[in-house]
């Protein structure tokens, strides 16, 4: 493959694998490792640690009130990406726990276990280990079926350390319901929900709230979503400055960051790389040919590398929805204006998750999730769609094959006669489709030689899909 | 004239055809460790089949999963893609492809002429060939005598185990009940197909339906799956010939379109000679 020149401002002397990665991107494994550590360290010091989940709508008030969060799901993703989860899932397979769980959570259970029954971190556990809580803050959000009963399930090993489960509610889609006759609704429900998240903190780890200071806190987040937004709006670029594989990685600045000063400045620092590598149309490979989505849905995290095999074959992900589906700027939101920061928090999760409700609503048969999808294909220009069944993630990817099966319908493999500055012309819309099949964490589910096959005959499927385009 | 060659390594066969306008060559062996090895001496002799040298081929294309270890192609491709070829240009009216080998099965979208989506049971040997191998060793009846037996049952009993190891168990409890060699079989045989089709549906199957690898010579196979379909199967000529046809064939048409294009596409500095793994 032909080389791109490359300028001296963002280097790519010595690096290996993701050759044309952004910059930006390289600084989040020592900001991973400092969060985990962080932690182990923080329960040192005697600060307050608490297990989270990401994208539970409570990450602004743990900030204001400095508490030191614990992300139970990403460390299983460390556990997997270091290929060092599976005694962990072993040791809940022998506590009886399920090999039909979701594989973050056994991992998450046996460790817990393991190092409660020793008194001390399990040996050579991964970046210093998952250190032991003063609080589990729960999420009931609907994604992750888990999630509800993971932290309880913990309190087997820790009953001392009590649960505070957050419902972190929101309508499901329906045809005939409008999101604007039941939001106000479940905002009042959230708002009280997370008044109960802060006295929970309050009375287990003897602190006040600083309510300026929440809002302080929450400012700062939404302009680091608003960053981030543009972002993604830069990578609308041909070629595009940054694909999937790096945001795999640069998620944790959104994910465990949010609402630190950190966060705000990585997003800061990738926007202006992408702006720069957009001007001067520098891409993830030095010859795009084809343009994929990544629709929802883990990675296996111990096979990140899949993403540099796309890209030996000129494959690029401008665009994923994996941990962009909350991803919307305050200004698109249209928030209410509200001097409680709790009931601003609940006005965002709301909107956020019933962002694509009217635009679904007019397209019969259709669904957020699709319209999202839709709307995403045809501005990032994209060729193909690639899934990653995750056995163990149940939720998820049920919807994602429904999804997948819709779009299919939709680009079909048949010409569309299209009128065209006055001519005829015949356009092919056929958008194929890529199941990878394995777990984000289980590697005993994985095969690279089969993985690398399927992708091999994706990509031919591409390029005869292509072909037949120029003929025409 | 110019001659194209397609190398199919598969995990049980491994097939070469070569071509001019038609086929004049076709050789199929078992695939056995040493592939580089295999696949010199079943090219040597489809050669010595259709009185041509080495150098007289314009255009090798190997596929299957061995395709790497064919050091004389000028190009790999997937087998996906040769078996669409290769059975679109013997039945043109083809939509679905059932392939099933020795140690995966696969099912294949095309339209017109083009692959449009593809499945691949790879992890599991349920509904692939390695399936009817074992359990035929376990009930001692010959591998290509259990599709006839299975079609004079009449009274097919339900095999409810999909994990190859629990449905061997399973028929051979069946055997020891005293349940009739040919009833079991026919259990067999249509749990295979309910496991190949529940993948293939994936796809949306519509007719035509061809099937191709070693699963299309067993007819007990074909009549089940026909049966679940609803509408007959159709069967290529050789359904083992499929991918190496469909590999000779894509290499003509990148040959083709080069010329018309005025170039010549990029080829491998090849020699046929016998390569060894082990010494």
């Amino acid at each position: 493959m032909a080389e791109q020149k490359w300028p001296d401002k963002y280097p790519i002397e010595g690096r290996r694998g993701r050759k044309y990665g952004t910059v930006a991107a390289m600084k989040v494994a020592p900001m991973v490792k400092a969060a985990i550590g962080g932690a182990v360290e923080a329960k040192r010091q005697g600060k307050a640690v608490a297990y989270c989940f990401i994208e539970s709508i409570y990450d602004e008030i743990i900030r204001a009130m400095d508490i030191v969060p614990m992300w139970t799901e990403n460390y299983a993703g460390i556990c997997g990406a270091k290929r060092d989860a599976q005694r962990f899932i072993d040791k809940a397979d022998s506590l009886g726990f399920s090999r039909s769980l979701c594989t973050y959570a056994t991992c998450g259970l046996g460790f817990d276990a393991w190092r409660e029954e020793l008194g001390e971190m399990p040996p050579n556990a991964p970046w210093g280990g998952q250190v032991k809580p003063d609080v589990m803050l729960s999420s009931g959000q609907i994604i992750c079926d888990p999630r509800n009963k993971w932290y309880q399930a913990c309190q087997q090993f820790m009953p001392d350390v009590p649960v505070y489960n957050c419902a972190a509610l929101w309508p499901l889609y329906e045809d005939d319901l409008d999101r604007h006759d039941v939001e106000a609704y479940y905002v009042k429900y959230i708002t009280e929900d997370l008044r109960g998240l802060v006295r929970f903190l309050e009375e287990h780890l003897h602190r006040k709230m600083d309510w300026e200071r929440l809002w302080e806190v929450i400012k700062l987040a939404d302009e680091t979503t608003d960053l981030h937004v543009e972002c993604r709006e830069l990578r609308k670029a041909v070629p595009t400055p940054m694909d999937t594989g790096d945001a795999m990685n640069t998620m944790v600045a959104q994910c465990f960051l949010m609402g630190t000063r950190e966060a705000y400045d990585f997003f800061k620092e990738l926007r202006d790389e992408l702006k720069y590598k957009v001007e001067h149309k520098l891409g993830v490979v030095p010859e795009e040919k084809y343009r994929l989505i990544w629709p929802g849905g883990l990675p296996s995290w111990f096979a990140l590398t899949d993403f540099n095999y796309f890209w030996s074959k000129g494959a690029v992900f401008p665009v994923e929805s994996t941990y962009h589906e909350l991803v919307y700027s305050t200004k698109d939101l249209d928030l209410p204006q509200t001097d409680d920061p709790l009931e601003h928090l609940a006005w965002k999760w709301i909107r956020r998750q019933t962002y694509w409700w009217d635009k679904a609503k007019k397209r019969p048969g259709s669904e957020p999730d699709v319209e999202k999808l839709i709307t995403w294909i045809e501005e990032y220009k994209i060729d193909g769609v690639v899934i990653h069944e995750a056995y163990s993630c149940r939720s998820w990817h049920v919807g994602l094959l429904w999804q997948v099966n819709q779009l299919s319908k939709i680009y079909r493999p048949i010409p569309v006669l299209t009128l065209k500055g006055g001519k005829k012309e015949v356009v092919y819309r056929e958008l194929p489709s890529l199941v990878l099949e394995s777990d984000m964490i289980d590697i005993s589910s994985y095969s690279e030689a089969e993985t690398r096959a399927k992708i091999d005959a994706f990509i031919e499927t591409l390029e005869s899909i292509k072909s037949r385009r120029v003929e025409v | 004239m110019d001659y194209f060659a397609g190398v199919d390594i598969g995990s049980t066969m491994t097939k070469v055809v070569i071509m001019g306008q038609e086929v004049i060559a076709s050789v199929v062996r078992v695939t056995k460790p040493e592939q580089r090895r295999l696949a010199y001496l079943t090219m040597s002799e489809a050669l010595r089949e259709a009185n041509l040298s080495f150098d007289e081929l314009t255009y090798v294309v190997a596929t299957g999963y061995g395709r790497i270890n064919v050091p004389f192609a000028d190009k790999q491709l997937t087998e996906i893609s040769c078996h669409a070829r290769g059975v679109t240009s013997l039945v043109p009216g083809t939509r679905t492809i059932i392939d099933i080998g020795g140690q995966d099965c696969k099912g294949i979208k095309v339209a017109g002429g083009r692959v449009v989506g593809f499945v691949m049971n790879d992890k599991c040997a349920a509904g692939t060939g390695r399936f009817l191998e074992l359990t035929a060793r376990a009930l001692g009846v010959k591998l290509e005598e259990m599709g006839e037996l299975a079609l004079t049952s009449s009274n097919p009993v339900e095999i409810s185990s999909t994990c190859t190891v629990f449905a061997q168990q399973e028929v051979v409890s069946k055997l020891a009940e005293g349940v009739a060699l040919s009833d079991i079989l026919a259990g067999l045989h249509q749990a295979i197909a309910s496991r190949i089709l529940s993948l293939v549906n994936r796809l949306g199957i519509e007719p035509e339906v061809v099937v191709t690898g070693g699963g299309a010579k067993n007819i007990g196979l074909v009549k089940a799956l026909e049966r679940k379909l609803g509408f007959p199967i159709v069967l290529p000529p050789d359904p083992l010939l499929t991918g190496a046809l469909g590999a000779a064939l894509l290499g003509r048409d990148l040959v083709e379109k080069a010329q018309k294009e005025g170039s010549f596409p990029t080829r491998q500095e090849r020699r046929l000679e016998e390569v060894k793994f082990f010494a």
